[in-house]
């Protein structure tokens, strides 16, 4: 299947071929004419190839087209291969939209291969010396039917010679009842290649010296149209991004922006790093009245039916109905985000894409590039389903522009994130209805008004460039299926064709699916109204003899029994059920239009009346295709419409910011997983010999009035707005919030940083009266040559590299990537950046020229060889205390590793903390510089564990409080909890937030494995701490464990520990089903994949949100931290990573985040307040952090 | 940046990678080794398009840096077996259908491959549980539930 690198060269270089050519190409034909179009070619080893201007969308027709050429050629189905969308080969059909595959842009093929198997027999009717009636065909070999042994096979039959032909339309297919591969279901031809990873998908291509770019979109995400777009742009910081390796150039043509970069991840590592000032973005209207707002939009009402006197009749009518309906914006929701390929040379661009409109992105290419359209090929590649105009033909564009100022071929993904807000969004839609009922119930007059503000879209990075003005145009597309199928007597039906508001194009179903939802529902309710049951009601006005057949067939393949009130399909505790039904013929492009394949649901749900859940437990679906070329493709596309249109209708709807698309991730966007999948009982009727029709698009149609019919059937209540979240089903039962609303008080907390450093100032400037009793500047130590090797037994050295794990030597002195203990990673404390130095025993820039004297006086009285004082984030408070035996094993270590000749930058406060001699004073203030004393009524393990965590191990450098000061808080405060670099260092005492109190046991296997089951993943500061502790004996991390364990006042048993976390898990999976509100619905798409009890089972550790502290903790920092910043050092890899979400989520995304995880995780603690305005800062405190690191020259 | 040589084994063969260790493993998988069956997705784990094993676990690749897996065993879907010799769970999918545009197949079929692997007698719920994060758009789940099925019944059938 190497579609994508055949030529018209190829195919001229063959000896035998016979080609089936356009009826509009040049008489006679001419091969080499670059306008010739090819429908057909039959080759000298009787392979067959045939061309289609549509393309696969993933839906199959590969599959069908070629079956159609099996059978009007006659040759074994093997034979065909199919040449989809192929720009400069096949013929131009135009977009793949519409479902008109099969129904309208197969049939010239079909009559070209029927043309060429006539053709073919008249060549072996010479050949063989018999009239053509004379012969038949199999798998392209002619034989005599007068039983002679005399066969001819196509191939043979061509001669070396080419034979072209001019697609005629007086040629006779074949007909019905001698059918053999249409109509057999047939399997897919992709299948196997992708279920086996060899399939070439539009993300698979790969060029000699490729390079891979990435862009970086605008802040008004989603908008195409307004003034501002493509002038707003005002500078790029290219310092930015300095740091990232491997960047070729940066590209920026009015509001495009795009990276180009040897690499995939440093295009995208420079593409998020990359700072821009953009002018501010303009408010979009309000999003939240999405009525109002289309009501407002500006349009042109286009009169499509007015039959009878509409106003008349409504104004006799008995009873007057009006009614809303509105449709929300949904994405495409390509799982792989689009992808393209381009390749600029001299002569011409070729670009590799998944469009479904090559035709027309070539042309739109070249206006943007200034080229002829001969000089634009399009090689179209599979890419993922896009069920309409997503962003494979934008990221065309930008691989073109990338590949041109680079000169090289240039691939371009785009981001889960770009693909979300910038797609062309299925348009918003609002259905107005006002009918009239006569006294015995009959629909007198529908009055149908339709607003659909959407276009074609056109190509992002024309607009973004400025080469096509961004003022929308106004496409008419709303008009689909406006007409109901029912006949009233009285019918006004008006489009107002409107632009669009967000960037929007077709989605599947177009504007039918919206229309036939108030179609479907109003006939609905009118039959309830009049008390006849629904189906019979609508047979009173459906007169297609095939609709009848469908609808009457589906009902009794449901076991439909007819109702006239709601309430009949019974209930069972909390649970009511319903049964709906919906009927639609999908009539489709240019009004009026036509129609593609009949459809009918049967819709069983279950409404929950506590929470508003709505489960849809089967559907019984009905289809006439017509004539169905592959049946197993036709149920597929059943089973697909059904299945994803039940996740657009209960789940999905776009979400907005004031300004722009809100919805970057999954999280944000459900749709519809395993779980939720209903049983779907499919009925095909069979109607082989009439025309195929189209099946791509129709049974997704009647599903959202089928779903509200079931739910009124259930309820009593009418739901006339998609989707159907519990939310709007609560508010619509009068159901009570069951969430607790946020509370309003304003933000209790920690105090910002720039007052805790106006402490420090304060103090510092008072700690200077104190100078005159202490020494502030001491002595050098003179130095010496480094000891050496051997002057330390082995052994002694390897106590050292035990005892520097145990006081994380390593990981305050080695930088992110850098050589270990070299130094320069960068301490962030209240008092500025410390850096730290270098101690790998270098004479020159570490300390290896250190004495062992010097050693120890830096050891326990925090000063340089030098006499310089040092600052205390070298936590020689706690080190001090080590004893003489341990700080001449950790010496011995130290100048036992390898000297790194590099110093990394000075530390440099601000004053007056530059004041270094000031720490005299703070010295004598709060250092204590004696060693351990054990406590004689504690065991020996215990003072074990008290020396290490007290000692070396320094744990309450992070785990206690400091003053204002910077000093550590001793007493009953000891281990209280502190805060490190941002992070909150949990209290390690009875003060612990922990859900499960810590048991010994569990303190080990923290400190063994990074990770304790009933507490959760070491993360932040604590993760190299961890890896640290790696080479640490398992008796010493026993004692720490049994000391920290007894700091508790009270201890747990483990099994009272394990019955307390089982307890906890249970409240929680029980307590808040996961649908129930926005933060809810993102926790399950982005959060329960990994943290859910019973997710699946993936590598890495599956941490509890139940249990975990920070759920926990007084204020929501590292939970921020967490979510925004990812963790991608963790203490052990098999712990697993966890990505940053900053990206994906927005600050008030993250808020409804942080408020459901607080609700259900610890329900017990006042809820969180300020949350977005919280998580804006971190965002800015993590950005900060990553440029600190990146200047650090890492 | 220090960059040193990273030992994985993909698909039984060694590799060295002299790579930053935080490079993504899918675009290790995809750029460097050019095995093209795990896919991009989201980047977040959220959809599972580029699920791989790793030591015979299901993981994402998406999320996890090249450090993650040194010393470690890896396998993508091409690991299991091509397109003339399927192994048991890609034919399962081919035979049932399991797929339309096939973006989101590699992760489907990992999925099923590790949940097979720990629980070869997994029933239809466990099924639906385990592939509960794997996103799917075409609304193919029914072919999907169908392939995993299969491929238990001949992995009874046959071990």
């Amino acid at each position: 299947m190497d579609e994508a690198r055949l030529t018209r060269a190829s195919l001229l270089a063959e000896s035998s071929l016979l080609a089936v050519v356009g009826a509009d190409c040049s008489d006679p034909p001419n091969l080499a004419d670059q306008a010739t179009s090819l429908f057909l070619t039959v080759h000298g080893d009787g392979s067959v190839q045939a061309f289609n201007g549509h393309v696969d969308l993933g839906t199959g027709i590969r599959t069908a087209l070629a079956q159609i050429v099996a059978e009007e050629l006659d040759v074994a189905f093997e034979r065909v291969s199919m040449i989809l969308g192929h720009g400069g080969l096949g013929p131009d059909q135009g977009a793949t939209i519409a479902s008109e595959t099969i129904q309208i842009t197969a049939l010239p093929l079909r009559r070209a291969a029927a043309q060429a198997r006539r053709y073919l027999l008249e060549l072996a009717a010479v050949e063989l010396k018999v009239a053509p009636e004379n012969l038949h065909v199999n798998d392209g070999t002619v034989s005599c039917d007068d039983g002679s042994n005399r066969f001819v096979g196509y191939g043979e039959l061509l001669g070396n010679r080419h034979h072209l032909l001019r697609l005629t339309d007086d040629v006779a297919l074949k007909p019905v009842e001698q059918h053999r591969v249409i109509g057999r279901s047939q399997p897919r031809v992709d299948i196997p290649a992708k279920a086996t990873g060899s399939f070439t998908y539009v993300h698979d291509m790969r060029l000699p010296g490729m390079l891979h770019g990435r862009v970086v979109r605008p802040p008004y995400a989603g908008i195409d149209a307004g003034d501002f777009v493509g002038r707003s742009l005002i500078a790029i910081d290219e310092g930015s991004i300095a740091h990232v390796p491997g960047i070729v150039k940066l590209v920026r043509i009015g509001d495009f922006i795009g990276i180009v970069a040897e690499r995939e991840e440093q295009a995208a590592e420079a593409a998020a790093a990359l700072q821009v000032t953009w002018k501010p973005v303009p408010s979009l209207p309000d999003m939240d009245d999405l009525a109002g707002t289309l009501r407002a939009n500006p349009s042109t009402p286009r009169l499509l039916e007015d039959k009878g006197d509409t106003p008349k009749a409504l104004a006799e009518a008995a009873r007057r109905h009006r009614r809303t309906y509105l449709w929300p914006y949904h994405l495409h929701g390509s799982i792989g985000p689009s992808c393209s390929l381009a390749d600029w040379q001299p002569g011409g661009l070729r670009v590799w894409s998944g469009t479904q409109n090559p035709q027309v992105l070539r042309r739109d290419l070249a206006t943007l590039m200034g080229l002829h359209e001969g000089q634009v090929e399009i090689l179209r590649l599979e890419a993922a389903g896009c069920f309409g105009r997503n962003c494979a033909d934008d990221v065309g564009a930008d691989a073109a522009l990338l590949s041109r100022a680079v000169g090289r071929p240039v691939r371009v993904q785009l981001t889960r994130e770009q693909e979300h807000a910038w797609e062309p969004k299925g348009a918003a839609q609002l259905m107005e209805v006002e009918g009239g009922q006569d006294a015995e119930g009959g629909v007198t007059a529908y009055d149908f008004s339709v607003y659909y503000p959407s276009n074609g879209a056109p190509l992002l990075a024309a607009i973004l460039t400025g080469a096509v003005s961004s003022t929308p145009t106004v496409l008419q597309m709303g008009d689909r299926t406006a007409i109901p199928p029912y006949d009233y007597a009285n019918r006004h039906i008006v489009c107002h064709d409107m632009p669009p508001i967000v960037r929007a194009a077709w989605l599947r179903g177009v504007s039918s699916l919206p229309n036939s939802f108030a179609h479907e529902s109003f006939i609905d309710e009118m039959a309830f109204e009049a008390g006849v049951d629904p189906i019979e009601y609508r047979l009173r006005y459906l007169h297609d003899p095939r609709a009848i057949d469908l609808v009457k067939a589906t009902a009794e393949r449901a076991g439909w029994t007819p109702r006239t009130s709601w309430g009949s399909a019974g209930s069972e505790g909390d649970i009511l059920r319903g049964r709906g039904f919906a009927y639609a013929l999908y009539v489709h492009s240019k009004f009026p239009g036509y129609g593609a394949a009949w459809s009918a649901w049967v819709a069983d749900v279950e409404v929950n009346r506590k929470t508003g859940e709505v489960a849809v437990t089967k559907v019984t679906v009905g289809q006439d295709s017509g004539q169905m070329i592959n049946p197993a493709g036709v149920k597929q596309q059943i089973h697909g419409n059904v299945v994803q249109s039940i996740g657009r209708v209960m789940k999905e709807e776009v979400s907005f910011t004031e300004k722009a698309v809100a919805t970057k991730d999954w999280g944000d966007y459900p749709i519809i997983t395993f779980p939720e999948l209903p049983l779907v009982n499919v009925l095909m009727v069979d109607r082989q010999s009439e025309p195929p029709l189209g099946v791509g698009e129709s049974a997704a149609v009647p599903s959202a009035a089928a779903i509200a019919n079931a739910i009124y059937d259930a309820t009593g209540v009418r739901f006339r707005e998609v989707p159907f979240t519990p939310e709007r089903i609560r508010k619509g039962l009068g159901i009570p919030e069951p969430l607790p609303a946020p509370s309003a008080e304003p933000a209790r907390g920690r105090r910002s940083r720039g007052r805790l450093l106006g402490y420090a100032v304060a103090a510092a400037a008072a700690g200077i009266g104190l100078l005159s009793n202490f020494t502030p500047w001491r002595s050098a130590i003179e130095p010496v040559a480094r000891p050496l090797p051997g002057v330390y037994s082995d052994a002694t050295i390897e106590r050292g590299r035990q005892l520097a794990a145990i006081g994380d030597c390593a990981v305050c002195h080695t930088a992110d990537g850098g050589l270990p203990l070299a130094g320069g990673r960068r301490l962030e404390t209240p008092f500025g950046t410390i850096v730290t130095t270098n101690i790998t025993p270098d004479p020159d820039h570490g300390i290896g020229n250190w004495s062992y004297p010097a050693f120890v006086r830096a050891m326990r009285e925090g000063i340089h060889r030098d006499g310089r004082h040092l600052y205390p984030a070298f936590p020689y408070g706690a080190y001090a205390k080590t004893s003489d035996a341990d700080l001449s094993a950790l010496y011995a270590f130290l100048m036992a590793q390898e000297p790194v000749a590099a110093s990394p930058p000075e530390t440099r406060l601000a004053f007056p903390f530059s004041l270094r001699p000031l720490l005299a004073g703070w010295n004598a203030l709060f250092h204590d510089a004696a060693t351990f004393k054990s406590n004689p009524e504690k065991s020996a393990l215990w003072n074990r564990g008290a020396y290490l965590v007290e000692g070396l191990g320094h744990c309450s450098a992070c785990h206690s409080p400091r003053n204002r000061l910077g000093a550590e808080v001793k007493g009953p405060d000891h281990l209280s909890g502190g805060t490190v670099e941002g992070w909150d260092a949990p209290a390690l005492t009875a003060l612990s937030l922990a859900p499960v109190p810590w048991t010994e046991a569990e303190l080990f296997t923290y400190l063994r494995t990074g990770f304790s089951p009933l507490h959760g993943p070491a993360a932040g500061p604590m993760a190299p701490v961890i890896a640290s502790l790696r080479d640490v004996s398992d008796d010493d991390l026993r004692a720490m464990a049994h000391y920290l364990a007894d700091l508790r006042a009270t201890r747990t048993s483990e099994a009272e520990a394990a019955e307390q976390a089982a307890s906890l898990e249970a409240r929680a999976s029980t307590s808040m089903p996961p649908s129930l509100s926005q933060g809810a619905r993102i926790y399950e798409g982005a959060c329960a994949v990994c943290h859910a009890a019973d997710g699946p089972t993936l590598w890495g550790s599956r941490p509890s949100l139940a249990l975990n502290s920070n759920l926990q903790a007084a204020r929501p920092d590292n939970l921020l931290r967490v979510i925004l910043g990812g963790i991608d050092t963790p203490a052990y890899a098999e712990l697993g990573y966890m990505p940053s979400f900053a990206a994906a989520f927005d600050d008030e995304q993250v808020a409804q985040l942080l408020s459901y995880l607080r609700s259900r995780f610890a329900p017990d603690q006042p809820a969180w307040t300020d949350l977005a305005r919280r998580a804006g800062e971190v965002r800015e405190i993590l950005r900060h952090e990553r440029l600190t690191r990146a200047d650090g020259g890492s | 940046m220090v960059t040193k040589a990273i030992g994985v084994t993909v698909n039984g063969k060694g590799h060295e990678l002299a790579l930053p260790p935080k490079t993504p493993l899918l675009n290790v998988l995809r750029n460097d080794l050019e095995l093209n069956g795990p896919k991009f997705g989201c980047g977040l784990g959220e959809c599972g398009a580029c699920t791989v094993l790793i030591d015979g676990v299901a993981a994402r690749a998406c999320t996890i840096p090249l450090a993650g897996v040194e010393g470690r065993h890896v396998t993508t879907l091409e690991g299991l077996g091509s397109e003339g010799a399927p192994d048991i769970v890609q034919r399962a999918f081919i035979e049932a259908q399991g797929a339309q545009c096939g973006y989101c197949l590699n992760g489907m079929i990992m999925m099923v491959k590790a949940l097979l692997l720990r629980r070869p007698d997994a029933g239809v719920e466990e099924i639906k549980r385990e592939l509960r994060y794997n996103l799917c758009r075409c609304g193919t789940h029914l072919e999907i539930l169908e392939s995993a099925l299969l491929a238990a019944t001949r992995l009874r059938q046959h071990g």
